[in-house]
């Protein structure tokens, strides 16, 4: 018991938070349907395109197929990122003081402060799974549990990006910040809405895209995510299969001591 | 749950001492925010800390919650040094912070709740005291009830019975009844004055209000930093109380020929000439001189309002919002994504 019970409190204050939070519930239905239904749909005629009766692609998915792995990711860094930003009203103006003048120790604080944010952010990356039907792909049970075990951990890492974030943020400007200067750069550079076709050759690559834009794919370790996932739910991979869990984890572990250190200097 | 009967985990000799305080400094800057500040509290007194604001109340407060690191010096809290035995001294500590530090979306419940879960306290412990302390703050009909429902007020009733949820030695209450009204800042003190009859409990409090701090045991007047004085109320105004005549002059002339004749004399907060009265002969030749030109004459007797001006030279009195006040109040108002 003792700090494991000190833990849980801070994880259950997270999760019924978020829970009592209609806005967030709300953003975390809505954005899935939105890419999913609207733009996946609207889409997915120009995916492969034939020229003269030749595929251009070698994908063998639908365009809603393909997003749909990438829009969980997406649904997973809003969240993560949001309940991060609270660390930053946490810190300034109140509860995080309550916490910090607590026998607790700050590692332990922080810990169960990034496992509440990426249950939550959990959460809402499989509500994307609901419309797994829509987008025509079929989930096993086994993919499922599988695709769970890396949500949670990217939903651990991006929780832990976030604080880093929140803390080098001196004033608060608002979410739509956020929004726009960070996860829909990060989401939009990790090849989730177009693919870096495995087919062509990293020459091939640079002749359809720019080389700016390939680079910034490479870099991004979502990519590498977004990769993982889709090899889970659709059994694609543009990367080797073992990148996308190595890479996961490596941020896990990498944002979590990093984001651990700002905190117990702040 | 009477402190008395508790048992404390051991610490240094804390008979007569249970906060001390040496040459403590801090600095943000160039601002010295504590100079050289020295303090001892005994066990189970209410202690004030009374000054304006930007007096270092605040900082003073942080270091000893251990919150803030001092530059230099050192403050022991029930025996434990608050920068080498932190997590020690925090478990001996209640601290209701200036800006209110419940979540808003939590119950009243669960904020309680949540903070006998931090500090370990066990589960029927925990039940037992939540009882007891919303029954003090007289709070049980909103047990359930979303904080962000609750009056300001009310908020402060919560961290209140909260910060005594896990036992504590000291309880530090940073301005706790600033911004309330008139009713809920009465309130607030019954409340304390009823802890300190019924348990074990060193209290420190803070404020800039002068007229709250009259039933205190100890009152520190501390400004820019320096401790001024520190004694019970009675020998503070024995010592530096003085009666004041305010005074509101007919017309600049005899504004101008007042103050020539009493240099020292001040302007009020409310623009009106306030002399300080050394002995009772002075009111009298004030009066034979300028009685017949002046409209308004009040003669205050001494209070630790004449106290704190006679120590530091003006009147205490409110200032503008800083930017830390303006980012909470855009919090406050709903923000984005805030509470």
């Amino acid at each position: 018991m003792g700090q494991l019970g000190a833990l849980y409190a801070i994880w259950l204050r997270e999760v019924k938070r978020a829970l009592r939070d209609r806005g967030q519930l709300v953003g975390g239905l809505s954005r899935p349907i939105l890419w999913v239904i609207l733009l996946g749909i609207g889409l997915n005629p120009y995916f492969r395109g034939e020229v003269y009766g030749e595929t251009r692609f070698v994908i063998p998915y639908t365009y809603l197929q393909f997003i749909f792995p990438a829009v969980i990711v997406l649904n997973i860094l809003y969240t993560s990122v949001q309940s991060a930003v609270s660390v930053i009203w946490d810190r300034e103006f109140g509860f995080l003081r309550e916490i910090l003048v607590s026998p607790m120790p700050r590692s332990l604080i922080l810990f169960g402060k990034v496992l509440g944010g990426a249950t939550v952010a959990m959460v809402h990356g499989s509500l994307v799974l609901a419309l797994a039907r829509f987008a025509d792909v079929s989930l096993a049970w086994e993919d499922v549990l599988h695709g769970l075990g890396l949500m949670f951990l990217l939903s651990f890492a991006m929780t832990c990006f976030g604080v880093i974030i929140a803390n080098h943020i001196r004033s608060f400007e608002g979410f739509g910040v956020f929004s726009n200067a960070v996860i829909l750069p990060l989401y939009f550079t990790s090849s989730s809405v177009f693919p870096l076709d495995p087919a062509l050759t990293r020459a091939q690559a640079l002749v359809v895209y720019p080389e700016w834009l390939v680079v910034l794919v490479e870099i991004n370790p979502l990519t590498y995510a977004v990769d993982a996932l889709r090899g889970t739910f659709i059994h694609f991979h543009q990367f080797s299969p073992m990148l996308g869990p190595i890479v996961i984890v490596a941020m896990a572990v990498g944002f979590f001591i990093v984001a651990l250190f700002n905190f117990r200097r702040s | 749950m009477h402190g008395t009967d508790s048992v404390r985990p051991a610490a240094g000799d804390i008979s007569d001492t249970i906060v001390r305080v040496e040459g403590l400094s801090k600095r943000y800057g160039r601002t010295v925010a504590l100079d050289g500040v020295s303090l001892a509290i005994k066990p189970n007194e209410l202690f004030a800390l009374l000054g304006p604001n930007g007096a270092g109340k605040t900082t003073l407060i942080h270091i000893l919650c251990t919150i803030l690191a001092p530059d230099s010096g050192t403050v022991t809290l029930a025996g434990f040094d608050v920068v080498r035995q932190p997590r020690k001294a925090r478990r001996q500590l209640g601290v209701v912070f200036q800006e209110p530090s419940v979540d808003d979306r939590l119950t009243v419940f669960e904020n309680l709740n949540f903070h006998g879960l931090v500090y370990q306290v066990p589960a029927a412990v925990r039940r037992k005291r939540i009882d007891e302390l919303l029954a003090l703050v007289e709070l049980e009909n909103w047990r359930h009830a979303l904080v962000r429902s609750l009056s300001a007020g009310m908020k402060r009733r919560v961290e209140i019975a909260r910060a005594l949820i896990h036992d504590s030695a000291v309880l530090i209450l940073d301005e706790p009844t600033s911004g309330l009204d008139a009713q809920s800042r009465e309130r607030i003190w019954a409340y304390l004055m009823q802890l300190r009859r019924e348990r074990a409990l060193t209290i420190i409090v803070t404020t800039h209000y002068i007229e709250e701090v009259e039933g205190c045991d100890q009152i520190c007047v501390i400004d820019r930093g320096r401790i001024l004085a520190i004694d019970t109320p009675a020998a503070l105004k024995a010592a530096h109380g003085r009666e004041l005549i305010r005074v509101i002059p007919d017309d600049a002339a005899a504004a101008d020929e007042i103050r020539a004749a009493y240099p020292a004399a001040i302007t009020g907060s409310d623009g009106a000439i306030v002399i300080e009265a050394d002995d009772d002969a002075v009111a009298g030749t004030f009066l034979k001189q300028f009685g017949g030109r002046v409209r308004r004459l009040s003669i205050d007797s001494p209070s630790l309002e004449s106290v704190f001006l006679s120590l530091t030279g003006r009147e205490l009195r409110d200032q503008p919002a800083g930017k830390r006040e303006r980012t909470h109040a855009f919090g406050r108002r709903g923000g984005e994504h805030t509470k």
